[in-house]
């Protein structure tokens, strides 16, 4: 076997776990904090890659400086989105919070599709979108580098907030004891509120690097959805530091199937499916 | 004649043992109580009996027969029934649904006709019948608790087991509660239960087993167990000037 | 005071199915519905009886996703009962010279087939972890099929399959829209027949003491395992049924569409309409699924033909403001109503049946 093939497909994986880490800690949040099952999770993320296109088309805005803007956008739709419906669906069966929140995407998909139709977008025409390097006959792009920094970075962040900070200490409370918690009713609302829309932005901002990635469709929401879910169980629900695992595991794997299987790349959705099924699967059964 | 052997029966998570090695028989016709502080291992003992969880060692003899590997549906067929700690009802039912999945499913070959029958036996008994349509979250929870004994009824079991039923109760309603279990008891089915309220223990238990940290410390009447210098011990820890279980449940442990 | 004490333990010796007779009503009506479209919209009832038929299909879809969620579980596979289904049909009628019928009990039992496996591996698993569990099956089969040699299963392209019907049609008698309808008018009988069978299918479950069971199991299973239930038969009896219904679904689609593809065959679409209709119409029931789905067919096709563009921005504003002011569905509504007209009487469940318990009081 090429060894440099097998460190190509390493290589790749590892930057391709960032953007799954940061989509996948997001919903993580929605999950562990509010507890609800977010099923527009994913089309938070496509509208962060075609807010980032509007910039760059508009005013011809560099995809890293969108970030700062695509964040706070998306963090002002999320929370607008929990004040308007998800705050009055928590105590409800998770069929009906499932129902909601594909609703919500239902509407999303759609006028974003209204708005840019249905054709792949892109944005392409940045300087750094070709640079690359060659380091022992592994190739390295620039953009996914400097998006798995990136993503590392607010991934870091995150964390940091969540273990070191007032409202971190009061996210964590909140997900671990929700009747407690709601002694102060109002600031549970708020600390969920804050934890929704932090959730969109999370997804927003993986959403401007896949815009500069690959060339994505209103519709690419909903598979990243399926997707970070399946990280988020793989790592076990409310478990927010696996997911830098569960991301890395799945990412390592299609990658190296990709690379190293003869047309593989076909296989690359069957791959990461057929890990998360055996886990859950094998996981089930240890127990008990 | 004893109807449930206990032998050297373990359950580990991981690396605490939360059963260890822990043997007992249970007479046909008695009641056992088993008490024991906070994580002893009580709750867990009566989930491996009723197949809940499966043990990591030991065995179970019910009647005769090797239970340890059946299914929780299984033994319950066999007739062990169960009522739970913490009250869970199925709440979109009403009280005479919650009751009638008991007669339905606890026995093999049971006609409807006959499950009507038992479940409204079981409903008269524990006093449900007049709130038989109400909805079973709707209850009080001395009617849940009911509840709780009539569904384990209506399974038609040989032995009951009851974890902590008066908890939580006032002690006029632990009073009808402990008679409830003692008519239960003269209609021939064999009792476990664990308790933490002593003068209840005292009242009901032909004989007690005192649990910590898993394993049997103590085995006698209640007046035995309670005078047995490592029974306070557990309860107290050592040092203490509180000198009995009754005591150390007065003082809020 | 007393309580009526009239035997209760007894059923009274002549109930009367009021459920049995409302399927049977409802199954004439089904028969003579292509013939009423005919005579009342003319030229446009093509365009009407494919909104009914798309109607029956969803309806087929949501009532057995309810059955199967009755013991609790959140299924996100029936895509893959549906493209087992079809598949199988394509295969045998590639593969054999026997009767294309014939495809359509083999797409059921091939089906049942796939959903026992993965109900039996499933059994342990709950709520979303099991709902991510069916969904990557449903993924990981659609990679199988497409892997699969292209002389059995036609790779990424897929198989093109004949109708199950063809109409003879004498050139110069019929108008086109004549000819197009004749040819729906059968697969909509056909359909009406599959949504019968799974009515009959539910009715029953409800009505026999399989309906406690579902319920124990579905709100908790160890409780209702140690009341003797059996969680893990009940379960896969729940799969086998629910299954087979949609592979039959799957194995006709086929032959109407014409084609089997991975990626339309295997389509999310199927998965999740299974889903939303039944919450739409309202839960564990037979009626909740099939109201659901005749008003979701008919709100998307009002929408559509009002807004065209978009007209789905429209759909998912109908969900949400459906999950936010009637949670319990459609049939919640109508119960809330029936419940208030009739001041304060017991909920009004047209499935229930046990226990027979209930007093005249």
């Amino acid at each position: 076997m090429d060894l440099s093939l097998l460190l190509q497909g390493i290589v790749s994986g590892v930057l391709a776990s960032g953007l799954y880490a940061l989509v996948s800690v997001g919903l993580a949040l929605a999950i562990g904090v509010i507890g609800i099952i977010n099923f527009a999770h994913g089309e938070f993320f496509m509208i962060g890659a075609f807010l980032a296109y509007q910039l760059f088309v508009s005013f011809g805005a560099d995809p890293v400086l969108s970030l700062f803007f695509v964040a706070p956008g998306l963090f002002l739709i999320g929370a607008v989105i929990y004040r308007s419906s998800i705050q009055y669906v928590l105590k409800a069966p998770e069929l009906n919070q499932m129902l909601l929140t594909f609703g919500i995407g239902i509407i999303l998909q759609n006028l974003a599709l209204v708005i840019w139709g249905g054709d792949p977008v892109s944005i392409s025409n940045v300087p750094y979108r070709s640079v690359g390097w060659q380091i022992a006959g592994v190739s390295v792009g620039a953009v996914p580098l400097f998006s798995f920094l990136i993503s590392l970075v607010i991934v870091g962040g995150l964390y940091y907030v969540l273990l070191r900070t007032r409202l971190g200490r009061a996210m964590r409370a909140v997900a671990q004891n929700r009747t407690g918690a709601s002694l102060v009713g109002l600031e549970v609302n708020r600390i969920y509120l804050i934890a929704f829309a932090l959730s969109a932005a999370l997804a927003g901002l993986g959403g401007v690097m896949i815009a500069v990635i690959q060339s994505p469709t209103p519709t690419v929401g909903f598979a990243f959805t399926l997707k970070a879910f399946a990280i988020v169980v793989l790592a076990g629900l409310g478990n927010i530091r696996g997911i830098v695992w569960a991301s890395l595991a799945v990412a390592l794997s299609e990658s190296l199937v990709a690379t190293l299987v003869p047309d593989g790349d076909v296989l690359r959705n069957a791959v990461f499916f057929a890990i998360i099924f055996i886990v859950l699967i094998a996981r089930s059964r240890r127990v008990a | 004649m004893s109807i449930l052997t206990v032998r050297g029966l373990g359950k580990r998570f991981g690396g605490l043992a939360a059963v260890d090695d822990l043997s007992f028989d249970v007479s046909q016709g008695e009641i056992l109580a088993i008490i024991g502080p906070n994580g002893a291992g009580k709750t867990t003992t009566l989930n491996l009996i009723s197949g809940l969880l499966s043990p990591t060692a030991g065995s179970l003899g019910f009647k005769g027969k090797e239970i340890g590997r059946l299914t929780p549906e299984q033994r319950c067929r066999l007739g062990l029934g169960r009522a739970f700690q913490v009250v869970q009802p199925f709440p979109e039912m009403t009280v005479a649904e919650n009751v009638l999945v008991g007669a339905l499913f606890g026995k093999a070959g049971v006609s409807d006709a006959q499950a009507r029958r038992l479940s409204r036996a079981a409903l008269e008994r524990t006093g449900l019948l007049r709130v038989r349509d109400t909805a079973a979250e709707d209850l009080t929870l001395l009617q849940e608790k009911r509840l709780e004994i009539a569904r384990a009824l209506a399974t038609q079991p040989d032995v009951l087991l009851l974890d902590e039923v008066m908890a939580g109760l006032r002690p006029n309603e632990a009073r009808q509660a402990v008679e409830l279990v003692r008519s239960v008891r003269d209609s021939g089915i064999t009792i476990i239960f664990i308790e933490h309220v002593m003068p209840v223990v005292r009242d009901l238990a032909d004989r007690v087993i005192v649990m910590d940290h898993g394993q049997k410390i103590a085995e006698g009447s209640y007046r035995e167990v309670t005078g047995d210098p490592q029974v306070v011990e557990a309860y107290l820890g050592p040092d203490d000037e509180i000198d009995s279980p009754e005591d150390a449940r007065n003082a809020g442990v | 005071m007393t309580s009526n004490r009239r035997s209760t333990e007894r059923r009274p010796a002549l109930q009367v199915p009021f459920d049995l007779i409302a399927v049977a009503a409802a199954a004439t009506l089904l028969y003579f519905v292509p013939e009423l479209l005919k005579l009342v919209f003319d030229k446009a009832s093509v365009s009407y009886l494919s909104l009914v038929t798309n109607a029956l299909t969803l309806a087929i879809l949501a009532l057995s996703w309810d059955i199967l969620a009755r013991t609790g579980q959140l299924s996100l596979a029936h895509a893959a009962f549906f493209g087992a289904g079809a598949y199988a049909t394509a295969i045998l009628g590639k593969l054999t010279g026997w009767p294309l019928w014939l495809g359509i009990p083999f797409g059921g039992v091939v089906a049942v087939v796939l959903a026992l496996l993965l109900g039996s591996v499933t059994l342990r698993l709950r709520g979303i972890y099991f709902a991510i569990a069916t969904l990557a099956f449903t993924e990981v089969l659609r990679a199988v099929v497409q892997q699969l040699p292209t002389a059995i299963a036609g790779g990424s392209a897929g198989i093109n399959i004949s109708p199950l019907f063809r109409p003879t049609f004498v050139p110069g008698e019929m108008d086109r829209w004549e000819i197009a309808f004749t040819r729906n008018e059968h697969y909509f009988l056909v359909y009406a027949g599959i949504l019968l069978f799974t009515i009959l299918i539910s009715i029953y479950l409800q009505r026999s003491r399989l309906r406690s069971a579902f319920t124990a199991i579905r709100t908790n299973e160890e409780v209702a395992a140690v009341m003797g239930v059996y969680p893990a038969g009940h379960k896969l009896l729940a799969f086998a049924l629910s299954s087979l219904v949609v592979g039959f679904l799957g194995a006709v689609q086929a032959h109407r569409i014409g084609s089997v593809s991975p990626d339309s065959t295997f389509g999310i679409g199927t998965t999740v309409f299974a889903l939303v209709t039944p919450i739409f119409g309202g839960l564990y029931t037979t009626l909740g699924p099939i109201i659901g789905a005749g008003v979701l067919a008919g709100v998307e096709e009002t929408l559509k033909r009002t807004f065209q563009e978009g007209y789905l921005i429209g759909y998912g504003l109908v969900l949400v403001l459906s999950i936010l002011f009637m949670p319990r569905g459609i049939l919640g509504v109508i119960n809330g109503l029936v419940k208030r007209l009739r001041g304060e009487g017991p909920p009004a469940d047209p499935d229930h049946e046990l226990p027979g318990e209930r007093d005249s009081e």
